[in-house]
């Protein structure tokens, strides 16, 4: 039985000043060619994480890879697994019922449109009734944090914030050191006596 | 061919308050609280535009609680059919009149492009950082309807001929010492501003780009055998402040307005794109002589020092009276904010500052206001690292790029400066035609009239 | 987003109103008592009862409608922001039923001015002897298009139990479930 538990990206309101880069980022990261430049961007910019700002707090919100995700559990599709220690949606196996989306606690998927080399990709057989005819529809996919699965350096917000507001948590390792920090602030009080 | 207001601006709408635009911002003209929507004071900003490079606020596609992107493309003056995303800071467009001229056929379309264009337009096309594109530029400008590609690298040689010779008289006569480079218009506007008893330092050159717009409806209407009146002269920069300057009042010395429209790089690819031209596929064309053909020095303009490199290569030698012994002087370039350096030439020690980035420009002002310097020449770019970084050149996504970009375009600058056949302005040709037929000499009454240009204090 | 309707299992008491009341909103034809129509009684919905919870199940107008891409005749079609069966074309394949991966599709008779329909060809045999077939067709959810009052089974159901998750509605939940993350990061790095 595989008993790691799933990694999660989190960010620090205290550090996080609003600016988005770590979305622009992420829907860099996720494109289907290398972007620098905005006159590279031909689609919508879609990120997988969510910068939620108020008179209260500042800070983006992204999917915490649940064990026991009640995104995949809700699926209908099943096109939620679990690879690798990271909760991946098939995008191909998603039909768009959106019921992940409602049942997600912390509003971390939306639907978003597909594209492909730039051009959206279009549903096979459901077109839209419109005043000039039938016209074809272009294809959604619920979508959501991924740890960037695809990528070697990882995930591309911790690593493009200009804060360094967000932080790969490995749970078991931050327990570990959480313990051992404890155990050194213990350590450090009984010297002092 | 009018003139709307030439601003940068800040949409409310966007703007997250993150507050990395007013880090950026060497004169402090970005206003609001942290968390709130900034805006930008008029009076102060220079129009550098490095707030719009740094700016990570974009409007969403799909957030409904913001104006549609039909109408904040209109707002911007945007070309319709621009895809990439929208941010917070952004400055006002002239792409669609420039496509409107484009498509006037009674119009004489001439344009010219400074060197920060050709080592970064390719960005905009998915070609690598700092690509070298000059002849897939003048393919794709000619392809657009341009009737002659002109280009800012002739009249950069042409600045350093009256600059050098307005430096060499500022020598020999007691002239005021130090003299400041003015082909930065951002840095111009900042000495009218903050220090307007320092007006006199700035040379009485104008920037390569005014000096072309001039030629072109002299000169350039001669050459066509043309009516100046029919003359649409535009200009492709890296610069969000060069449309301000073409908009200065005085600018009209050929007669008529020099520049009737400034695009930046970024603007220059949504037109490339709108026309649905290929750009990584065009074959390598050439600039058109005469006002295209140019120099190396004229073309190290666009990175930090480069002025001055380009200066030196002629001034040394006037004033020793033998070519300078190594072209490329390696002592100038570098990225640090201020740089400075003697060069003996002749019986004469010339001390230089070059500063990179506008706020690092304080310390030297301040130095000199106080009498505690003895500089000859100081070159200044308000854009760190110089023009390769603009306001108006394709924006880096991701903050970690910016200095990849920076360093491979200024790389590309120096490359193309070494390919070319004549590394010094005085020995391009057509600038030795051009003072042998038309202007007569440096400094002489022509150029003084079409080149030359006053300043005005703003406080 | 294409809007759906969604129960909520804590407040359904499993009565069945609205299946009875979605299928008098599709018969084309008046009908007011239990005893006054002989026609088949086709819910587009069902009231799901296990062990574990009570609440009826229904279409979720996916946008990338696995029902409607797998049909065979196109019969599927995205009209006025719902995913509707065009009867004329469906040849009752059952390839959307097999499809949907809530079971929100029946092929049941088709029911055309207060009548069943007679195919043109297919004869059955039946203990009668050999009939015309009934017309089959795909049943699923319209959301009430073009009925006065709008989706009737939200209008009837007496636990309020009905939803209507449109586009704003769930932006709305889902903003206010993120601005709950967010605050709850933030009010615990203060203690």
């Amino acid at each position: 039985m595989n008993t790691k538990l799933n990694s999660f990206v989190i960010a620090n309101p205290q550090e996080c000043i609003g600016c988005k880069v770590c979305e622009i980022a992420c829907a860099v990261a996720h494109l289907d060619k290398d972007a620098k430049t905005a006159g590279n961007f031909d689609i919508p910019v879609m990120p997988r994480l969510y910068l939620v700002k108020t008179a209260e707090v500042v800070m983006p919100i992204q999917c915490r890879h649940c064990e026991d995700a009640p995104c995949a559990n809700v699926c209908s599709a099943s096109a939620i697994t679990q690879i690798d220690n990271k909760i991946l949606i098939d995008k191909d196996k998603c039909v768009g019922c959106k019921t992940c989306m409602i049942t997600c606690p912390f509003g971390a998927i939306e639907l978003m449109p597909i594209y492909k080399d730039d051009k959206p990709v279009m549903q096979m057989v459901l077109k839209a009734e419109t005043e000039e005819g039938l016209v074809e529809k272009q294809a959604f996919t619920a979508s959501k944090c991924d740890l960037c699965a695809d990528r070697t350096e990882g995930p591309a917000c911790v690593q493009a914030c200009p804060q360094k507001a967000l932080e790969l948590i490995v749970p078991q390792e931050k327990k570990k050191q959480r313990s051992i920090d404890a155990a050194n602030r213990i350590a450090a009080s009984i010297k002092s006596l | 061919m009018k003139f709307s207001e030439n601003r940068i601006y800040i949409d409310q709408e966007l703007c997250t308050g993150c507050k990395r635009c007013s880090q950026v911002c060497p004169v402090d003209a970005i206003e609001g609280k942290q968390g709130e929507p900034q805006s930008v004071n008029t009076d102060r900003c220079v129009l550098c535009g490095q707030c719009i490079q740094i700016c990570s606020a974009y409007a969403s596609a799909f957030d409904q609680d913001i104006a549609p992107r039909e109408q904040k493309l209109s707002e911007r003056k945007l070309l319709p059919s621009v895809k990439e995303p929208l941010f917070a800071a952004y400055n006002e467009g002239k792409a669609p009149e420039v496509k409107a001229a484009l498509a006037d056929k009674e119009l004489y379309k001439m344009v010219q492009c400074a060197p920060a264009v050709r080592v970064a337009i390719a960005e905009e096309f998915e070609l690598p950082l700092g690509s070298l594109s000059p002849g897939k530029l003048a393919a794709a400008l000619r392809m657009l309807g341009f009737n002659s590609i002109y280009d800012t690298n002739f009249t950069a040689d042409l600045t350093i001929m009256e600059e050098g010779n307005e430096l060499i008289q500022r020598l020999e006569n007691n002239g005021v010492l130090p003299m400041f480079t003015s082909c930065c218009p951002a840095w111009v506007k900042y000495v009218e501003q903050e220090y307007p008893e320092l007006i006199p330092h700035l040379s009485s050159c104008k920037s390569p780009m005014q000096m072309a717009g001039a030629m072109f409806k002299t000169y350039g209407a001669q050459v066509a055998g043309i009516d100046a009146e029919k003359i649409y002269s535009a200009a492709v920069m890296p610069c969000t402040c060069k449309s301000f300057e073409a908009a200065r009042p005085e600018m009209n010395s050929s007669g008529y307005r020099d520049v009737d429209a400034v695009i930046t790089t970024r603007e220059l690819a949504h037109l490339i794109k709108d026309a649905g031209i290929n750009f990584a596929d065009l074959p390598d064309e050439s600039f058109d002589a005469p006002l295209g053909t140019y120099s190396g020095a004229g073309n190290i303009f666009c990175a930090t020092g480069g002025v001055t490199e380009a200066a030196l290569r002629t001034a040394y030698e006037v004033i020793a009276k033998e070519p300078i012994p190594n072209v490329d002087l390696e002592f100038v370039r570098g990225t640090d904010g201020v740089r400075t350096a003697v060069v003996g030439a002749g019986d004469i020690e010339l001390k230089i500052a070059i500063v990179s980035g506008l706020k690092n420009a304080v310390s030297v002002l301040d130095s000199i206001k106080a009498g505690k310097t003895d500089l000859h020449f100081v070159e200044v770019m308000t854009c760190p690292g110089g023009c390769i970084n603009g306001g108006g050149q394709p924006k880096l996504l991701l903050p970690a790029d910016r200095a990849v970009a920076s360093e491979y375009r200024s790389a590309s600058t120096y490359i193309h400066d070494s390919s070319i056949e004549y590394r010094k302005s005085h020995d391009n040709p057509e600038i030795k035609k051009l003072y042998n037929n038309y202007l007569g000499k440096p400094l002489g009454d022509k150029s003084h009239h079409l080149l030359h240009t006053k300043y005005t204090a703003r406080r | 987003m294409n809007t759906f309707i969604m129960a909520n299992p804590q407040k359904c008491i499993g009565c069945k109103a609205c299946e009875i009341a979605c299928a008098v909103a599709h018969l084309d034809v008046s009908v007011s008592t239990a005893g006054a129509t002989a026609l088949p009684f086709i819910p587009r919905m069902n009231l799901v009862r296990t062990p574990y919870i009570t609440m009826p199940i229904q279409c979720r107008q996916c946008d990338d409608a696995p029902c409607a891409n797998i049909c065979a005749e196109g019969a599927i079609i995205h009209r006025n922001g719902i995913n509707i069966v065009d009867d004329d074309k469906c040849i009752g394949c059952k390839k959307c039923m097999v499809a949907c991966p809530f079971g929100m599709i029946d092929i049941r008779p088709k029911i055309s001015n207060g009548e069943l329909e007679s195919q043109n060809g297919l004869r059955i045999q039946t203990a009668e002897g050999e009939q015309a077939k009934e017309v089959f067709v795909t049943y699923k959810c319209d959301l009430c298009s073009g009925r006065k009052g709008g989706p009737a089974c939200i209008e009837v159901c007496p636990a309020g139990a009905f939803t209507t998750m449109d586009h704003s509605q769930i932006i709305t939940d889902i903003r206010k479930k993120r601005l709950a993350a967010a605050l709850d990061i933030a009010n615990n790095q203060k203690k």
